[in-house]
């Protein structure tokens, strides 16, 4: 690992602070190889996939997915750094464990120590630090009030890249064998379709069943997709979605679910 | 507030011999005189002077122990000891009186079955009615004493509340989140490191932010030009945190200028749309603020395009339930403020209150 050049990422939404984060890293730590840049969580999940860098900074406040989020997703493939402007709670918890952390404006001598510590680690091939728990902790903490159990994002594969796509984003879940293929709205709203690794049965269980619904024995619709339902002869009805062409049957069992409101 | 509201009570209240007291003893013994004067065979003077001097005794008695020992044991209360004394010096100061009045006489008045019997009768109406008068006169002042403690108490709690309230609007007003302030000042130190000829006119708009949330004690009421000048600073500050996803335009016409606006009221709602509407999504979104004047009323609107109402997020309202409070102390129920989900997404926030100009 000593032969190879150092890799990060860095994930802040404010562009002058990655620039900020940029230039000092390149004071403190010249042969370190900056490869990506991300805007969100998401964006950091699907770099880091994509890039595999050594060491990951993330700004812990990031829309949509936060940085303490996207860590989970990562895990201990990386070394991760957190970067924080002041925010008692979050210093707090970062001061109790053993999670790398820089504080916002970031000062030289501080990031100096923080560097050091990173160089020692890849340079030893140690491998990360077990932080997975500390992360789960402090996601714990940080999320305190959003409803923790249902899941927010999905990590899905799209052809050979990995997105992270937010459970809102999604249309339908269709059941195929073992995986699970979404139909999703991608990059400016454009139907895309992805496969994931887990089985429809086990994610059902992880939506929020207020959104997403079961109207076929292999289908999960998002209610919020749906544009209209018209109902056919025999007990038989059809789901038109905002932005797909598709029609979807719904089974006799499901139909209540559509009864005039 | 004035000292004196608050100031424990004095602990000689009376004096003595206060007139008020004495007004109650002349009463007290013209009463007995006239009872007795019908079955009286002496001196009017006699009659009056033993009760005057009676009287003045127990009130004398009544006044001393009133004050007199400091401390008293817990298990002997200074009304009962006020009493006790009344009662022990009656005899004394009978006694005393008709020893007095029959100072010429060549016998002792005790030796005399007539004035005996008088002596005892005066001991006896006084036993009877100067322990009484004594309790009364306690109560009166206990009564009093409770009365002026709870009105003092009221004044100090209606005080309180007030300063707490004036506090917390002064506190509420002057917010500035320090997670604002460390994240601002990272990216100008980027500017100024990279040499960045904005950083002068961020740092500018920085400033007026921060001199505008800091308390303006003697200006209940800012005119719309100040309030959106506020705005546009923080807008300007925040479109140099996150320029892709920040846009931002402020439409008002030059004559509302002079309009009078809660300070602060604007920028709620401004601050509101960034943090809760273009702060949480990837996108961002546009910030709309819009101020008419129709029917005598100032309309402000501040329309975003982020994320929407979402009813996970803890803490949106803090700050508009706390102008909302504001808006009702100012202005009663003449104010409203509304927030309306708009479509395809995003949050309208509507501010209406009396149209007031100059000097209010």
């Amino acid at each position: 690992m000593s032969a190879r050049i150092p890799t990060a990422m860095i994930a802040d939404d404010e562009p002058l602070l990655r620039r900020a984060l940029r230039r000092m890293l390149g004071q403190v730590w010249p042969e370190l190889e900056i490869v990506a840049d991300a805007r969100n969580g998401r964006e950091a999940v699907e770099q880091f996939e994509a890039l595999r860098p050594d060491v990951c900074f993330l700004d812990v406040q990031m829309p949509g997915l936060s940085g303490v989020e996207a860590a989970r997703f990562i895990g201990h493939r990386a070394q991760l750094v957190f970067v924080t402007a002041f925010d008692r709670y979050a210093v707090e918890a970062f001061a109790q464990g053993l999670l790398d952390y820089l504080v916002k404006p970031v000062e030289v001598e501080r990031s100096a120590e923080t560097v050091a510590r990173l160089r020692e680690r890849l340079r030893a091939s140690q491998g990360t630090i077990d932080t997975e728990a500390l992360v789960e902790q402090l996601a714990e903490r940080m999320l305190k009030g959003s409803a923790p159990s249902t899941l927010r994002w999905i990590r899905a594969s799209v052809g050979s890249v990995v997105r992270m796509i937010s459970v809102d984003e999604i249309d339908i879940l269709r059941s195929d064998e073992k995986y699970t293929r979404i139909a999703w709205r991608g990059d400016a709203g454009k139907p895309a379709d992805a496969l994931i690794r887990t089985p429809l049965r086990e994610l059902m269980a992880q939506l929020d069943p207020a959104h997403f619904i079961l109207v076929h024995r292999a289908v999960v619709v998002n209610q919020r997709a749906i544009s209209h339902v018209i109902r056919g002869g025999n007990e038989t009805a059809t789901i038109h979605l905002r932005s797909r062409d598709e029609v979807l049957p719904v089974m006799r069992n499901y139909l209540h679910l559509f009864k005039q409101m | 507030m004035t000292a004196n509201v608050t100031s424990p009570p004095s602990r000689n209240p009376f004096p003595i011999f206060g007139w008020r007291r004495l007004r109650v003893l002349l009463i007290a013994c013209a009463v007995l005189t006239v009872l007795m004067t019908p079955a009286w065979q002496g001196s009017y003077f006699e009659l009056v002077f033993r009760w005057m001097f009676i009287g003045s005794i127990c009130l004398l008695i009544f006044g001393v122990f009133e004050r007199w020992p400091k401390r008293l044991p817990r298990w002997i209360a200074r009304w009962v000891l006020q009493v006790i004394g009344i009662v022990v010096i009656i005899p004394i100061a009978a006694w005393l009186a008709y020893v007095l009045t029959t100072q010429g006489n060549p016998v002792p008045f005790w030796h005399d079955k007539q004035r005996l019997a008088g002596f005892g009768m005066f001991t006896f109406m006084s036993l009877l009615i100067a322990p009484w008068m004594a309790v009364a006169a306690l109560i009166g002042q206990i009564n009093g004493k409770a009365q002026r403690q709870a009105l003092a108490f009221e004044l100090e709690r209606s005080e309180l509340e007030r300063k707490a309230i004036d506090a917390r609007l002064r506190l509420l007003q002057a917010q500035v989140e320090p997670h604002f302030l460390f994240n601002t000042l990272a990216n100008i130190r980027e500017l100024v490191d990279s040499g960045s000829p904005q950083a002068s006119a961020v740092l500018s708009s920085l400033i007026a932010y921060l001199r505008a949330a800091v308390p303006r004690l003697h200006e209940p009421a800012t005119t719309l030009r100040q309030e959106l000048e506020l705005v546009r600073a923080y807008l300007d500050v925040m479109h140099m945190r996150i320029p892709d996803r920040l846009q931002f335009i402020v439409h008002a016409d030059d004559s509302l200028m002079t309009l009078h606006c809660p300070p602060m009221s604007v920028l709620t709602l401004v601050e509101n749309a960034v943090c809760h509407g273009i702060d949480p999504s990837e996108t961002g979104g546009r910030v709309e603020v819009r101020v008419v004047e129709a029917n005598g009323r100032c309309r402000i609107q501040v329309v975003d395009t982020g994320i929407g109402l979402q009813d996970t997020i803890e803490g949106l309202g803090t700050g508009l339930s706390t102008l909302r409070e504001r808006l009702q102390l100012m202005f009663g129920d003449a104010a409203q403020l509304r927030l309306i989900s708009i479509q395809p997404r995003g949050v309208s926030a509507e501010l209406e209150f009396p149209a007031r100009r100059g000097v209010p």
